[in-house]
Order: C-alpha cells, then sequence, then structure tokens
C-alpha cells in the first residue's frame, strides 16, 4: 500500500484522472445550508458556529473591510474542514501541498496590498515606517519592512504546509513503530498506541488553529489596508 | 390571455364575418385548456422528524430485518466478520502502520461521540428552542398589546355611556354661579339706591340742624338785644332781693 513514507502525499490520480478535484470539492457537500426556520441539530450548529465566527471575525473591520466577509468565512471553513478531514485514516489532505496553499495566499494577500495602495496610498506607505525610528535607522528599516512585506504570502503559505505535513507525517511514522514494535515489544506498542492518541488530539487542535490563524492574518492585513 | 387576442383580431379584422365557424384559429385556441391540473409543488409534503433507524451508527436497520428471514439475528454479524475476515487473509486489506493510525483515529472518534453527543445535541435543541422561545414571545407581546388595545376601546365606550353624569354636574355649577352672580348685582342694585337715599336723608337732617342752630342763634340774640339796660337793672336788684329773702328763709329753716 504505502511503499515510503511520502506516499500519502501523492496527489491522488486513478488511470490518469486527478481525483484531487473531488477532494477538494467535498468539504462543500458538508456544509448544508436551509431557508426552514428550525433545523436538524447539525445544521443549527453550523449555523450557530458561523454566526459566532463571523462576529468575531469581522468586528475589527470598517465597513469596507466587512465587504471581504464571505470570503474570509469560506477561507476559514475551508481550510478548517480540509484539515480536520484530513485526519482520518487513508484520506489525503489537499492542504499539505505547497501549490495550494500558494494558490490560497498570494492572490489574497495581493488584494490587500494593492487595495491599501490604492485607496489609502499614504497610509499604506507610511506601514512601512514604525513611529518614533531614530533618523539614522531609517533606510536600513524601510528595506527591512519591504522584505518582510514580500515574506507575508510566502509565510502564510509555508506555515500551513509545513504545519499540517508536518503532522501527518509524524503520525504515519509513530503507526508504522507501532506495527512493528508489536511484534517485539508488546508494551512499547501499547506506550507507542497512547502517544498516537495524544498526537491525534493535539492534530485536531492544530488543525483549527492554523485554519484559523491564517484567516487571522489575512484579516490582519485587511484591516491594515481598509 | 392570447386566446382573447386572437378572438379580438378576428373579429375587427373581418367584422362582417361573425359566424363561429369562420373564427378557426380562435376556436382552436380556445377549446385548448391550460392550467386545470394540479400544481404539484403544493402542498409542500411534511418531512419526516427523525432520521432512519441505525445499529452500530453506520448500517441502516433495514438491512438486518431484510436478513432476519433467512439467517436470524445473528446473520449480519456473521456475515459481517467473514467479510472482515477474507479481506484479511487475503490481504485484500494490509495492515499497514496507516491501520494502527486509523484505528486510533476511530476510536478517539467513538469515545468522543459517546462523551459529549449528548451534550451537544441538547444545545443545539436549546438554540432551535431558544430561537422558536423568541419568535413566540414576540407573537405573545404583540398579541397581549391587541388584546390591551381592544379592552382600553371597550372602557372608553363605556366611558362614553356615563357622560351624561358629566353634564349633569357641570349643568348644575354653570346654574350655581349664575344664581350667585344675580343676587350679587341684585345685592349692589340695592346698595347703590340705599347710598343715594342715605345721602338725601343725611342732607335733610343737616338742613334741619343748621335752620335749627340758626333759629336759636337768631332768637338769642334778639332777646339779648332785647333786654335793654333798665330791665337788665331793674332784673338784677329783683334777683337780688329774691336771693336775700330765699337765703333768709334758708337761714331760718334749719334753725327749725
Amino acid at each position: 500500500m504505502n511503499q515510503n513514507l511520502f506516499t500519502s502525499f501523492n496527489v491522488p490520480v486513478i488511470l490518469g484522472i486527478p481525483l484531487v478535484v473531488l477532494i477538494i470539492l467535498f468539504p462543500i457537500t458538508l456544509i448544508m445550508p436551509s431557508n426552514k426556520l428550525i433545523n436538524n441539530r447539525l445544521s443549527s450548529l453550523q449555523q450557530w458556529l458561523v454566526q459566532l465566527t463571523l462576529k468575531q471575525m469581522m468586528m475589527v473591520h470598517t465597513n469596507k473591510g466587512r465587504t471581504w466577509s464571505l470570503m474570509l468565512l469560506a477561507l476559514i471553513s475551508f481550510i478548517a474542514l480540509n484539515n480536520l478531514l484530513g485526519l482520518t485514516p487513508y484520506a489525503f489532505t489537499p492542504t499539505t501541498q505547497l501549490s495550494m496553499n500558494l494558490g490560497m495566499a498570494i492572490p489574497l494577500w495581493a488584494a490587500t496590498v494593492f487595495m491599501g495602495l490604492r485607496f489609502k496610498t499614504k497610509a499604506s506607505l507610511a506601514h512601512f515606517l514604525p513611529q518614533g525610528t531614530p533618523v539614522p535607522l531609517i533606510p536600513m528599516l524601510i528595506i527591512i519592512e519591504t522584505i518582510s512585506l514580500f515574506i507575508q504570502p510566502m509565510a502564510l503559505a509555508v506555515r500551513l504546509t509545513a504545519n499540517i505535513t508536518a503532522g501527518h507525517l509524524l503520525m504515519h511514522l509513530l503507526g508504522d513503530t507501532a506495527l512493528t514494535l508489536m511484534s517485539i515489544y508488546m508494551s512499547s506498542s501499547t506506550i507507542t498506541i497512547i502517544i498516537i492518541i495524544l498526537l491525534i488530539t493535539l492534530e485536531l487542535g492544530v488543525a483549527l488553529i492554523q485554519a484559523y490563524v491564517f484567516t487571522l492574518l489575512v484579516s490582519l492585513y485587511l484591516h491594515d489596508n481598509s | 390571455m392570447l386566446s382573447r387576442v386572437v378572438l379580438s383580431a378576428t373579429a375587427t379584422a373581418a367584422p362582417s364575418l361573425k359566424n363561429a365557424a369562420f373564427l378557426g384559429p380562435g376556436v382552436l385556441q380556445a377549446t385548448r385548456t391550460f392550467h386545470t391540473g394540479q400544481p404539484h409543488l403544493a402542498p409542500v409534503p411534511p418531512l419526516p422528524e427523525y432520521g432512519g433507524k441505525v445499529r452500530h451508527g453506520l448500517i441502516p436497520e433495514e438491512f438486518f430485518q431484510y436478513l432476519y428471514p433467512k439467517t436470524g439475528v445473528t446473520g449480519p454479524y456473521v456475515l459481517g466478520t467473514g467479510l472482515i475476515l477474507y479481506a484479511l487473509s487475503k490481504e485484500i486489506y494490509v495492515i499497514t502502520g496507516e491501520t494502527i493510525t486509523g484505528l486510533a483515529v476511530i476510536g478517539l472518534y467513538i469515545f468522543g461521540i459517546k462523551k459529549f453527543g449528548p451534550s451537544v445535541a441538547a444545545f443545539a435543541d436549546k438554540l432551535n428552542e431558544q430561537k422558536l422561545a423568541r419568535l413566540e414571545e414576540a407573537k405573545q407581546a404583540s398579541i397581549k398589546q391587541i388584546q390591551d388595545a381592544v379592552d382600553m376601546e371597550k372602557a372608553q365606550q363605556a366611558l362614553v355611556q356615563k357622560r351624561h353624569y358629566l353634564f349633569d354636574v357641570q349643568r348644575n355649577n354653570i346654574a350655581l354661579a349664575m344664581e350667585v352672580t344675580y343676587r350679587e348685582r341684585l345685592h349692589r342694585v340695592y346698595k347703590e339706591v340705599k347710598n343715594r337715599l342715605d345721602y338725601q336723608i343725611s342732607v335733610q337732617n343737616m338742613m334741619r340742624r343748621k335752620e335749627q342752630e340758626h333759629m336759636i342763634n337768631w332768637v338769642e340774640k334778639h332777646v339779648v338785644q332785647s333786654i335793654s339796660a333798665q330791665q337788665e337793672k331793674e332784673t338784677i336788684a329783683k334777683c337780688i332781693a329774691d336771693l336775700k329773702l330765699l337765703a333768709k328763709k334758708a337761714q331760718a329753716q334749719p334753725v327749725m
């Protein structure tokens, strides 16, 4: 099944047909909007979660920034669901692929930068120089701030990729270890299984937190530039 | 509507030919009937309140009922065990490290659902209930408001029936006030007239007193004038003589 450790990160293709499209489209089928007043429990919980997240996220923005609500809400739902679904056994997680994360991070970051440059040119350029810097340091600081600006999309994408990939890798490694140890030392195999359980708990947290962090940072960039 | 348009067009085009046989297209369209069937989407059929029953959270109950006549209660379980053992022994399903991880994940999920399932379900039910309660409260508040308005209207109508008391009291008040004013005015008139008459009386009294005084003064003056010196001497001498006589009499009396 799995020849080496990294086969689970190969993009799934059956007879040349990329399944990854279906995999990316799958999480949306789990969200059920309905136009009834009283829904079943799952829909009620989803609605309540959406309301909570939206309120929490968009409170800090101005009216112009709030036009991004749908985008940010879709972003956090997408990343969170993809990460959580990737924890099931034999599942492929799209967010482990750097290509997808870059595809999410660069357009969003670029949109915030261009919005800031277009509507509030002076204020967005003023972000390059923090207040209260001594005069001799100004040229160096501007270069550093520019580099920091251009690193933002890379950081967003690579952060998400690295976290999720690292978690999945660790789980595979520990699973293999537990299997191999089962025929040698049963007790250490049990300990390894306990470690796996703890790790899965951590992974659940990481999945949600990464989604949150991604969206929060995009929201922060938006707030700076709106 | 189209059939009506066609009919009217044919009528205007050939007004003399009001014969029904010539109105071919209009008749054809008038005889074709539309919208006589029942609409399919309304009323919306009611949705079931609970989902289908499942056993072990995965397998529908209907599967067990389907196998029950042939294999009894243990049939599906034997089938499941056989399938799993077949897959394992023929290495259709290979046990790798992923199996251990998968078992751990699924075990954790089942543990989580068993432990937190009821409380989450109760929370979701509470959300729905809160929504319904809010709407119900709005409805009750609206009903109460309207009821209060109706009650106030009825009270106002009842008050209208008792309005004549108010009018009677007002009428009485006004009559009393008018009576008081009339009496006051009457009294004022009486006082004024009495004032005038008193004036006349006092004038008369004063005139009489003045006349009396004048007469007395005149009489006195003339009497004093009329007393001549001779009469005065004679009167005084007589008075002295009378006084001497009286003195003698007075002297004589206490002795006695």
